[in-house]
C-alpha cells in the first residue's frame, strides 16, 4: 500500500495533537476524525488491517479533508500528513473503492483536452489571457493535478501527457501559470520549459502605481503551504497600489475554502459553504475592503455562497488597478 | 450498548432531537478518534493492534441548553456521559471506558465578550485555547495562558483538570485565571457560580468544578482574566554544576519575592538529553532559565536581581540568548520526533511540593525508578514555581518495553504505583496540572486519606445516577 511509504508520518501524527487548531475542516465540523491525528489513526488502522480500507466512514473522512497543508507548514518537523492522505486516496482508488461521486468526477476530469492559440515566446495558462499581450495562450482543463489529488494517478499521468504535448507544440520555453494548484503541479515537471507563477511574470512587466486601496490578500494553500510562500503575489499587489491589511486572527490558518483539495466544492458543497461562512464572518467589519485571491477556484467558491462578497483574483485585481 | 437495538435507536433519536442530526455521530471514524486520547495506555493498545473502547455516540452540543437536554436524556437511561475537549489529556480522563455518550464540546467555541474595563473575557469552553488567545490578542490583550498544549486543548479541558501554562509563576494556573463558571449539573440544571473569585459568601463553588474532570457536571462557559500585552519580556539562563545548586538559586529567586513570569530548571540528565537535542545547548550540569515581563525598567531591575542571585553559585552564565532560545522553542519539546513516542513507554510523574520537600520527592522517585526498573531512564525538570515551592515534571522512559501490551501496561502501572507512593511519602502532591483521570484514580485515597470521603459524598449527591465520567478520579465505575 502507498500509505506504508508514509510510515514516519503515521507514527508521528497518530498520537500528536499539536496542529489540530489549523485544520480548516476540523474547525467547522469539530469532529476528531477531521484532524491530522484522526486521519493518521485511520491510516494506521488500514495499515494494520487492509480490510479497513473498505470502511465507508474511513473513506469518506479521507476524502473530506481540505488538504490545506497548514498543518504541515506549522509542524516543527514538517511531517507531511497531506502526503499521507494523498497516498491513502491512491490506495482507495487502486482498490476500486473510491466513492461514486469521486469516480464520476474523475471520469469528467479525464476528458480534459488542451489547445494553443496565438503565437509568442511565452505561453500563458489561465483564465485572464487579455492581461498577457504578445503571449500565446494555452486553453483547457486541469492539467492532471485534480486527478492526482483524488488518487487517480494513472489517469492524471495521461492528462498531463496531453498537456505536455500541447506545451511542446507551442514551441514556448516559458509557461506562465495562474492557478496555484496548476503552478505547484507543473513547476519543474515540464521538460525544457520554465514554469513561472503569473505574479512573478506580471511583476517583471512593471505596474502603473495607482492610489492606495485597502485590500485583504487571502493566502493560497498551494503558494503558501506547498510552494514555500513566495512573496511575489504580495509584492505584485503592493506594486499595483494595494495596501494589504491583516485578516482573521492569525497568519497560520487557511482561509482558502478548500483550495488544497481543488474540487472540494464539487464533492462537499455543504462543507465548502461552511468554510466560506467562516471567511464571511471574519470579514464582517471590513466593509469596502476588496478581497484578493490567487485562485480562480477560491474566488468562484466564495462568490457562489455570497455573490455580494467583493472578491477578485490576483490578475483581476491587477487589471482593475491598471484600468 | 448494542448498536441497532431498540434502546440504542431510541437514545439516538432523543439525542438527534436535542442537537440535530448533524451533531450526533456514530460512525467508525469519529468513534476511533474518541477512543484514544493522549494517555499512553490507549496509545499502546492501538499500537499493538488492540481497539480501545469507543463511545456509542459522539454528540456536539451547540448551546448550554442542549447540554442540559443531553444530560437529562443520559439520566433517564442511566448511560455515561464523558465530556471531551481537545482530547489531549494525558491521564485518560476523557476516555469512554464504558462506552456511552462522548460530549464533544468543541462546537461551543465562541468568545462572547471582552470586557476591557474589568479585563476579562467570557467564552464558551469548547474553544481551542490558541484560538482564544488569538482572539484576545486581536483585541489588544492576552490570556497569558501558554501551555504546551495551547494548540490542542480547549478552555474546558484546562478547567476540568486544573491545567497550567508556561507563565504560571506570574499569571497563575487556570484556577487563578478563572473568575466564574456556568455549569450544567448532572441532572440537567444550569447554574452559575458567583461572579468574582474573592468573597466571603460561603465556600467557593467555582473551585468545586475546577479540577472535577467532568465528574460533577459540565462546565459550559467561563469568565477569565485577561492582561495587557507586556512592553517587555526578557530571559536569562545559567548553568549549575548540580541540580541542587540550581534549585537553591531558583528557590532564592522566589522566596526573595521577585516576580518572574517563568522559571524552569532541568536536571543533569534532561539537560544532557533534551536541552541539547531540542535547543542545541550542549553543556554538562543543570540548565536554569527564567524570564520577567512587564514595563521594561521593572523587568531590567528584577532580571538584574535574579542574575545576581544565580551568579553567586552558577558554573556558567549562559546569557540572554540561551534564555531566549528556550522561550522561542518552548513548544518544540512536545512535537514529534522530540517528544517520546511508541514503542517507548513513558510517563510524566507530575508532582508538586514545598521547597523543603521538592528535592526529597525528586530523589525518592528517582531512586525508586532506578532501583526497581533498571530498564527505565529517569529525567526531570522543575517547571512551575510559586512562593512556597514548585512542580517536578519527572519522567520515566523505557525504550524497549515488553511487546505484549498487557505486560507493557502492567510494567507501566507498576512504575507509577511505586514512584507516586514514594513521592507522597515525602510530602509530594500528585499532581500539579495534568489531572487524575483514569491513570491516577487508584491513588486518590492514599493522597487524600479520610478527606476523600468528602469528595465521594459530593459526587453521590450531585450525580445520583453516576452518569458523569464514571470510573475517573477514583470515583466508582458504571453500575456501582
Amino acid at each position: 500500500m502507498h500509505i506504508e511509504k508514509n510510515l514516519d508520518v503515521i507514527n508521528a501524527c497518530r498520537f500528536c495533537f499539536m496542529c489540530r487548531h489549523l485544520d480548516p475542516v476540523g474547525n467547522v465540523t469539530f469532529r476528531e476524525a477531521d484532524t491530522p491525528r484522526g486521519r493518521a489513526l485511520i491510516c494506521d488502522r488500514i495499515r494494520m488491517d487492509a480490510a479497513n480500507l473498505s470502511n465507508a466512514d474511513f473513506i469518506d473522512t479521507l476524502y473530506r479533508g481540505a488538504l490545506s497543508a497548514a498543518n504541515r507548514f506549522h509542524c516543527v518537523s514538517s511531517y507531511d500528513e497531506t502526503g499521507l492522505v494523498l497516498a491513502a486516496r491512491r490506495d482507495i482508488v487502486e482498490a476500486s473503492l473510491a466513492p461514486v461521486a469521486v469516480t464520476a468526477l474523475a471520469k469528467t476530469l479525464e476528458k480534459a483536452t488542451f489547445s494553443v492559440k496565438g503565437k509568442g515566446r511565452v505561453l500563458y495558462f489561465g483564465p485572464t489571457p487579455e492581461l498577457y499581450k504578445g503571449c500565446a495562450t494555452l486553453a483547457g482543463g486541469d492539467p492532471g493535478k485534480a486527478l492526482a489529488v483524488l488518487g487517480f494517478e494513472a489517469a492524471s499521468k495521461k492528462v498531463f501527457a496531453r498537456f505536455k504535448k500541447a506545451v511542446a507544440a507551442s514551441g514556448c520555453k516559458t509557461l506562465v501559470v495562474a492557478e496555484p494548484s496548476a503552478f505547484e503541479f507543473l513547476r519543474g515537471n515540464v521538460p525544457g520549459v520554465k514554469v513561472v507563477h503569473c505574479a512573478e511574470y506580471l511583476m517583471d512587466q512593471g505596474m502603473k502605481k495607482t492610489g492606495a486601496r485597502k485590500a485583504v490578500y487571502l493566502e493560497s494553500d498551494f503558494l503558501k503551504n506547498y510552494c514555500g510562500n513566495p512573496s511575489a503575489p504580495r509584492d505584485l499587489l503592493a506594486q499595483a497600489g494595494y495596501a494589504l491589511i491583516a485578516f482573521g486572527t492569525n497568519t497560520e490558518e487557511s482561509y482558502a475554502v478548500g483550495e488544497g483539495a481543488l474540487v472540494y466544492d464539487t464533492l462537499y458543497p455543504e462543507l465548502a459553504e461552511r468554510l466560506c461562512q467562516r471567511v464571511y464572518t471574519l470579514a464582517e467589519g471590513l466593509a469596502k475592503t476588496r478581497f484578493i485571491t490567487a485562485s480562480q477556484t477560491v474566488k468562484d467558491t466564495l462568490k457562489k455562497y455570497n455573490p455580494a462578497f467583493d472578491v477578485v483574483t490576483l490578475e483581476e485585481a491587477v487589471s482593475l488597478s491598471q484600468a | 450498548m448494542t448498536p441497532k437495538n431498540y434502546l440504542y435507536e431510541m437514545i439516538r433519536s432523543e439525542l438527534t432531537w436535542a442537537v440535530g442530526d448533524d451533531h450526533v455521530q456514530t460512525n467508525d471514524a469519529d468513534k476511533l478518534g474518541h477512543s484514544i486520547d493522549y494517555y499512553w495506555v490507549p496509545e499502546c493498545w492501538h499500537d499493538r493492534g488492540g481497539k480501545p473502547t469507543p463511545p456509542d455516540f459522539v454528540v456536539h452540543p451547540g448551546t448550554t441548553k442542549e447540554v442540559a437536554e443531553i444530560l437529562k436524556i443520559a439520566n433517564t437511561h442511566k448511560i455515561p456521559v464523558i465530556p471531551w475537549g481537545g482530547g489531549s489529556g494525558s491521564q485518560g480522563g476523557a476516555l469512554p471506558i464504558y462506552g456511552g455518550i462522548v460530549l464533544d464540546m468543541k462546537r461551543m467555541n465562541k468568545v462572547l465578550e471582552i470586557d476591557p474595563v474589568s479585563m476579562t473575557v467570557t467564552a464558551e469552553v469548547g474553544i481551542n485555547t490558541q484560538h482564544l488567545e488569538w482572539e484576545v490578542e486581536k483585541a489588544g490583550y492576552s490570556t497569558m495562558h501558554f501551555p504546551a498544549s495551547i494548540a490542542c486543548a480547549t478552555l474546558g479541558g484546562f478547567i476540568a483538570h486544573r491545567g497550567t501554562g508556561v507563565l504560571s509563576t506570574k499569571y497563575g494556573k487556570i484556577e487563578d485565571m478563572i473568575m466564574s463558571l456556568e455549569v450544567v449539573t448532572p441532572t440537567g440544571e444550569i447554574i452559575n457560580t458567583l461572579p468574582v473569585p474573592r468573597h466571603a459568601s460561603g465556600p467557593a463553588l467555582t473551585e468545586l468544578y475546577l479540577g472535577s474532570e467532568g465528574t460533577l457536571g459540565v462546565v459550559t462557559r467561563a469568565v477569565m482574566k485577561i492582561h495587557p500585552i507586556p512592553a517587555s519580556r526578557k530571559f536569562h539562563a545559567f548553568l549549575f554544576e548540580t541540580m541542587h545548586d540550581a534549585m537553591t538559586a531558583g528557590s532564592k529567586i522566589m522566596t526573595s519575592r521577585l516576580r518572574p513570569c517563568v522559571i524552569r530548571l532541568y536536571d543533569e540528565t534532561e539537560t544532557a538529553k533534551l536541552v541539547k537535542r531540542v535547543l542545541g545547548i550542549d553543556r554538562k550540569g543543570a540548565y536554569l532559565v527564567f524570564g520577567f515581563d512587564g514595563p521594561e525598567k521593572i523587568v531590567d531591575l528584577e532580571l538584574e536581581e535574579a542574575c545576581a542571585i544565580c551568579a553567586k553559585t552558577a558554573s556558567e552564565d549562559l546569557g540572554t540568548e540561551a534564555g531566549q532560545t528556550w522561550w522561542d522553542h518552548r513548544y518544540k519539546f512536545f512535537y514529534p520526533p522530540y517528544m517520546f513516542h511508541m514503542p517507548q513507554a513513558f510517563g510524566t510523574l507530575d508532582t508538586v511540593a514545598t521547597f523543603s520537600n521538592i528535592e526529597k520527592v525528586y530523589w525518592a522517585m528517582k531512586n525508586v525508578v532506578q532501583d526497581n526498573f533498571p530498564q527505565a531512564t529517569f529525567i526531570g525538570h522543575f517547571s512551575h514555581w510559586y512562593d512556597w515551592g514548585c512542580m517536578l515534571y519527572a519522567r520515566f522512559i523505557i525504550d524497549e518495553p515488553p511487546k505484549d501490551p498487557s505486560e507493557a501496561i502492567a510494567l507501566y502501572n507498576r512504575i507509577w504505583d511505586m514512584a507516586i507512593r514514594a513521592a507522597i511519602r515525602e510530602g509530594g502532591v500528585i499532581n500539579e496540572h495534568h489531572g487524575v483521570g483514569l491513570k491516577l484514580g487508584r491513588i486518590m485515597r492514599d493522597l487524600y486519606g479520610p478527606a476523600f470521603g468528602v469528595l465521594e459524598s459530593i459526587k453521590k449527591t450531585l450525580d445520583p445516577n453516576n452518569i458523569m465520567n464514571p470510573g475517573k478520579m477514583g470515583f466508582p465505575g458504571k453500575g456501582v
